[in-house]
């Protein structure tokens, strides 16, 4: 109840176990404060993270689970930020990902505490974003979708699309082009317009 | 001859060289690796030792990893064969190489049995589906065998069948040996993948090998070097420098990887671009875009240097130009992001001197800039590539010798071949040979180039003007509407580099000194002389209309010029694939080919010539015409092999040469010393390994009702393209090939998970794909998984290589440009239940496969299959080989990404535009009427505009 009144709208908050951790100093953009919380770190409404530092469990493979008990079954989205600061990781990661699946956690890992912080960060202030941007394609200019569309098989680049465009004035009149003629532009040897007329000739469905 | 060593009627083979028949006796003795120089015929060997269990009859032979073009040389040797020997048995060659046979018509081909050529991924899911039996399998024959590493489905197929069926043959083949030669006892290695003890060497040096080819009907071969003119040899220095520098920065910015490789002499070879880009692969993700930039850079150069010496002149400058206009900035951009080369004096060098090869001003001066107030005129100087001149000086060699000394009656025809890199290089080729006697000019008019004096004689000097002349024409129409193409197309192209360029380019350019300011000063003082934009760069050097009023003037069609139709390319082009089918009489014809691999084996055959005009080098061509001269005793060819002296292409044709020696060389040494390592190669029997895993188990008491059944993981059929499944079938799990609607694998009734590559993942959070498959996931299972694989042995980070710090300014979730990271952590916050597993190699996946396995139920495939489907496709969705359910929505991924790619497609749009159009072309072609009823008027208007709009009208209704 005390939680609720002091949980600023972005705020940040910190379990103070966490103090001297080297991660808080990399929460720069977003203001953090200790807390009494379960959590390590609570990033949301109905969002909170675990932190485990690999060496750390490497020496100490029982602490997690008192920390996971500890949690119970609060919150919605359960991060476990891993920091992977050992080289034989293998081992550990494998037995964490099981228990990932049991106790409805989520992994994330990461390789500095640069980065560590950098998810908090990115966490907290996505909290009421809109997935719009992973959701569909992005929309973008003519030019850079031309350039997208013609240069998707993997053979094909810029220039390749430059000289195909330039050539024929519409991507219709492109496609719609035989590959002899398309052999003549320079720069399309046979590999890309092989590439490009089975591309745009293909069938969506294998079968009809 | 040898005959095949069975009772059976003597098969008839067509080995008439020494090492072919040893080589052919010594397959049909053991189990073997071959590894035969290229150009010795690898598939001659191949197709005559098919034949032999082809022959025979009873068999059921499959060839593994075989190309399009192999299987149609196999299959047409085959039915030679057949045609020759008669033999009643014999079938001929089966292929299946695509989805569209079906279950039922493969089981048919297979139970028919003969040879049949599968392709790797299908072949696999029948083995494991049982489809195929792999005991009533006779033999394997691999083709590509320095393709298969632990981890290729190759190698998979391989375990499968050795696991069931230990008396079958296998056979393996390969003609390149440099693969074999790299990593540690790379030959053992493979041998172990291969199941095979005993590998074979054939280099050209082997003894036998060199007394066939060099015996005394040694192949006639005059070498002819040609100097590269001037202006050639200062652009190829050029390219090279920019190589160099582009490697150093590439050096310079990656200072983590290995690169001891990356040097000048590597970026002659051939694939230098690709193996680049195969080391920086694993860690793409990590690179800055600067690098990727490179890595593209060098891609570009690359295919310069090529086009250099294989296009004309003005085909040539018409390429850099749109290299440039695909490389440089918008004008009055801030942005220091453009390739490093294009600063280099160097790359000054290779556009002027270029364009100084077709058309110079008429004070020579190189005042083609616009900034000069030098004359108005340019003047064509058409530089001719020196071969076409020796060219037509060999032709005339030939035509006085086939005067003089009329026929030396032989088998052979009286036809010469010319022989090019590529299709393009051979249609350059006939063009000039058409139009080289013709006159473009009228001789009063006559100071282009050629010796006045010789112009009106008869016997005139051949010369390519005609064609150039046309050429030229041609691009300054081409180049007056691409300055207005490049303007409103590639304004910002830079902006469709990659995705997370934004984020990381503030941050390459905030801490340190500004690049800008260094190279501003750098250029600064050369800005006034050179073509150059203010920030040092190369920019497109545009005439004055004028001047190319004048330049296209002086071009206009004279004197024979108006006489010839200006098509005359555009005619030809409607034959150029049917070289051969020609009824002239083969004594005086010439033929014009592109090298072709083993096809070139069977062209000989046919065109069987007298002369042989090898246009540009090729090892392997080289020893196809000595086989094919010591194959036949009465046939006499001679061989004019050009190349252009101190040349890249010298260069690279010495490297090859030299590079196959070196690997024939280490393998034989190692072959030396490995054979006591692989007599126990035999592995444990898999049965026990699988035992033990059980026993286990149990031991861990609990659910022993699970533990009854095998282990199973039921994999998505498309899967099968990556390392995990054989490694979990390496772990002794049962591997159920299915075609999965949802997920990628099935480890229990509610595990599904959902693999990804860190490039898969990046492109498909770009295409929004993940979000839906998340979605779906969520819907059917309990517990579905993202798993995140790295490459094995790789950085297993998502750190790019640069720091992260400037990225801290948050951006907005709007905001299109974000790095991996955030991305993740929109899709975590969207889908707080889907887990993720984060595995630094596909060994690893399998033991995490196997840990969350443990106590859980296994799968039920039908049911997997089953999940996700519409219920009309479910009441159809059987189980007939495991895999059949939905097959008919099996899509090709290509021109499905191409589709996603058009503005105005979302998924639900996708989906209802895959069922109903047939193929991109198709889309392209419809009108807004006909797309209204698949995706509403809007976007359909947007799809038509997309397709149909101008570039040469330049900016105006376009949507942002």
């Amino acid at each position: 109840q005390a939680l609720a009144s002091r949980q600023g709208p972005s705020a940040v908050l910190v379990s103070t176990r966490q103090k001297g951790n080297p991660i808080l100093n990399y929460i720069r953009s977003l203001p953090w404060e200790y807390s009494d919380t379960p959590a390590d770190y609570i990033l949301g409404a109905t969002t909170c993270a675990l932190f485990l530092s690999l060496k750390y469990h490497r020496l100490h493979p029982e602490y997690i689970y008192s920390r996971i008990r500890a949690l119970g079954k609060m919150y919605n989205l359960r991060i476990l930020l891993i920091m992977v600061d050992i080289t034989n990781h293998e081992e550990a990661l494998r037995e964490l990902s099981k228990t990932s699946m049991i106790n409805n956690l989520t992994l994330i890992l990461c390789w500095s505490a640069q980065e560590a912080g950098r998810y908090l960060e990115l966490f907290k202030s996505y909290e009421h974003a809109s997935p719009a941007s992973i959701r569909a394609h992005q929309a973008e200019s003519y030019r850079e979708s031309l350039t997208e569309f013609v240069t998707t098989p993997r053979s094909i680049n810029k220039t390749d699309a430059a000289s195909l465009i330039s050539n024929y004035g519409t991507l219709r009149a492109a496609i719609n082009a035989p590959p002899e003629e398309l052999a003549l532009i320079p720069g399309w040897g046979e590999k890309k317009v092989k590439d490009w007329c089975s591309a745009v000739r293909e069938n969506f469905r294998v079968r009809n | 001859m040898p005959a095949g060593s069975s009772t059976q009627p003597p098969v008839k083979l067509s080995l008439p060289l020494q090492f072919q028949q040893d080589l052919y006796n010594l397959l049909r003795a053991e189990d073997l690796l071959v590894i035969l120089a290229r150009g010795l015929g690898l598939l001659r060997i191949v197709s005559n030792l098919l034949h032999s269990y082809d022959a025979t009859g009873n068999s059921l032979v499959i060839v593994v990893g075989a190309e399009d073009r192999e299987n149609d040389w196999i299959g047409e040797a085959l039915a030679e064969h057949y045609a020759i020997s008669r033999s009643l048995q014999a079938r001929g060659l089966r292929v299946i190489n695509t989805e569209k046979a079906s279950v039922p018509m493969r089981e048919k081909i297979y139970a028919e049995g003969g040879i049949v050529s599968v392709t790797s991924r299908i072949l696999v899911v029948d083995l494991l589906s049982k489809l195929l039996d792999p005991e009533t399998v006779t033999g394997l024959v691999i083709l590509h065998a320095e393709k298969i590493i632990a981890t290729s489905v190759e190698a998979f197929i391989v375990r499968i069948y050795r696991q069931f069926n230990k008396i079958g043959f296998l056979k393996a083949f390969s003609d390149s040996p440099e693969p074999f030669i790299s990593g540690f006892a790379p030959l053992a290695n493979m041998m172990r993948n291969l199941f095979l003890r005993k590998p074979s060497l054939w280099p050209r040096f082997h003894v036998t090998v060199a007394q066939s080819l060099e015996g005394k009907k040694k192949a006639e071969v005059i070498e002819l070097e040609v100097p590269m003119t001037e202006s050639m040899r200062a652009i190829q220095n050029a390219i090279l420098e920019c190589v160099e520098v582009s490697i150093g920065e590439l050096k310079k910015a990656n200072s983590g990887l290995e690169m001891e490789e990356w040097t000048l002499d590597s970026a002659l070879h051939k694939n230098f671009d690709v193996i680049i880009r195969r080391q920086l692969d694993p860690v793409w993700h990590r690179v800055s875009w600067r690098t990727k930039q490179i890595a593209g850079d060098l891609t570009v150069l690359r295919s310069i240097l090529h086009s250099l010496l294989s296009y004309d002149c003005v085909s040539f400058v018409k390429y850099l130009d749109t290299v440039l206009a695909a490389h440089s900035p918008p004008p009055g951009s801030t942005r220091q992001n453009q390739s490093p080369w294009l600063f280099l004096d160097a790359a000054n060098t290779i556009f002027q001197s270029a364009r100084s090869r077709v058309y110079s001003g008429k004070v020579d001066d190189g005042s083609v800039l616009p900034t000069s107030n030098l004359p108005d005129t340019l003047r064509p100087v058409l530089e001719e590539q020196p071969k076409w001149e020796l060219l037509s000086d060999i032709l005339d060699e030939i035509e006085r010798e086939n005067y003089f000394n009329p026929v030396i009656r032989d088998d052979s025809n009286g036809t010469i071949l010319i022989m090019c890199n590529d299709q393009p290089t051979c249609r350059q080729v006939r063009e000039y040979l058409q139009t080289m006697r013709l006159k473009a000019t009228k001789p009063e008019e006559n100071g282009t180039g050629q010796a006045p004096h010789e112009v009106e004689e008869e016997a005139e000097k051949p010369s390519a003007e005609f064609m150039l002349r046309r050429k030229l024409r041609e691009y300054l129409v081409w180049k007056r509407t691409f300055a207005q193409v490049s303007a409103s197309l590639f304004e910002e192209n830079q902006k469709s580099l990659n995705g997370i360029k934004e984020a990381s380019i503030s941050n390459n350019f905030r801490g340190r000194a500004p690049p800008n300011k260094r190279r501003r000063i750098r250029g600064g003082g050369a800005a006034g002389t050179n073509p150059r934009t203010a920030n040092g760069a190369v920019s497109a050097a545009d005439e004055k209309a004028a001047q190319v009023a004048n330049l296209l003037a002086e071009i206009q069609p004279a004197g024979d010029e108006t006489l010839v139709k200006e098509d005359v390319v555009i005619d030809d082009l409607t034959e150029a694939g049917d070289d051969f089918f020609e009824l002239y009489d083969p004594d005086d014809s010439l033929v014009i080919h592109p090298y072709d691999a083993d096809m070139d084996d069977n062209l000989l055959e046919e065109l069987r010539p007298r002369y042989i005009i090898m246009y540009s080098p090729s090892s392997d061509f080289i020893r196809r015409v000595e086989v094919y001269r010591s194959s036949h005793t009465d046939r006499n060819v001679r061989v004019y092999f050009t190349y252009y002296g101190g040349s890249v292409e010298e260069q690279r044709y010495l490297s090859s040469v030299r590079r196959e020696k070196d690997a024939f060389t280490k393998l034989i040494r190692e072959r030396g010393s490995m054979a006591i390592t692989l007599t126990d190669t035999g592995a444990v029997d898999p049965q026990e390994a699988f035992l033990r895993t059980v026993n286990t188990r149990i031991a861990g008491g609990g659910r022993l009702a699970a533990t009854a059944a095998p282990p199973t993981v039921v994999v998505d059929v498309r899967e099968f393209r990556s390392a995990l499944p054989s490694l979990l079938h390496g772990r002794s799990m049962v591997v159920v090939p299915c075609q999965l609607t949802v997920g990628d694998y099935v480890l229990s009734p509610s595990i599904c998970i959902e693999r990804k590559s860190v490039r898969d993942l990046i492109s498909s959070f770009k295409n929004g794909r993940l979000f839906n498959q998340a979605e779906t996931m969520l819907q059917h299972y309990k517990n579905p998984f993202l798993l995140i694989e790295f490459e094995h042995n790789k950085s297993f980070t998502l750190d790019p290589f640069a720091d992260l710090s400037s990225i801290s300014t948050l951006k907005l979730p709007e905001n299109d440009n974000k790095d991996l990271q955030s991305k993740l952590v929109l899709l975590t916050l969207a889908f707080p239940h889907l887990k993720i597993i984060w595995s630094s190699s596909p060994y690893q996946t399998a033991e995490i496969f196997e840990e969350l396995k443990k106590n859980q139920e296994e799968p039920d495939p039908i049911r997997a299959v089953q999940i996700g489907l519409s219920p009309e496709e479910e009441a159809g969705g059987s189980l007939v080989g495991g895999e059949q359910a939905g097959a008919a929505r099996t899509f090709n991924p290509i021109p499905q990404d191409l589709l996603r790619c058009v503005p105005g497609v979302d998924n639900k749009k996708l989906q209802r535009l895959v069922l109903e159009v047939r193929n991109v072309q198709e889309l392209a072609n419809m009108s807004v009427r006909e797309l209204d009823p698949l995706v509403g008027v809007e976007s359909g208007r947007r799809i038509w505009k997309f397709f149909n709009r101008s570039v040469f009208e330049g900016e105006g209704e376009g949507e942002a």
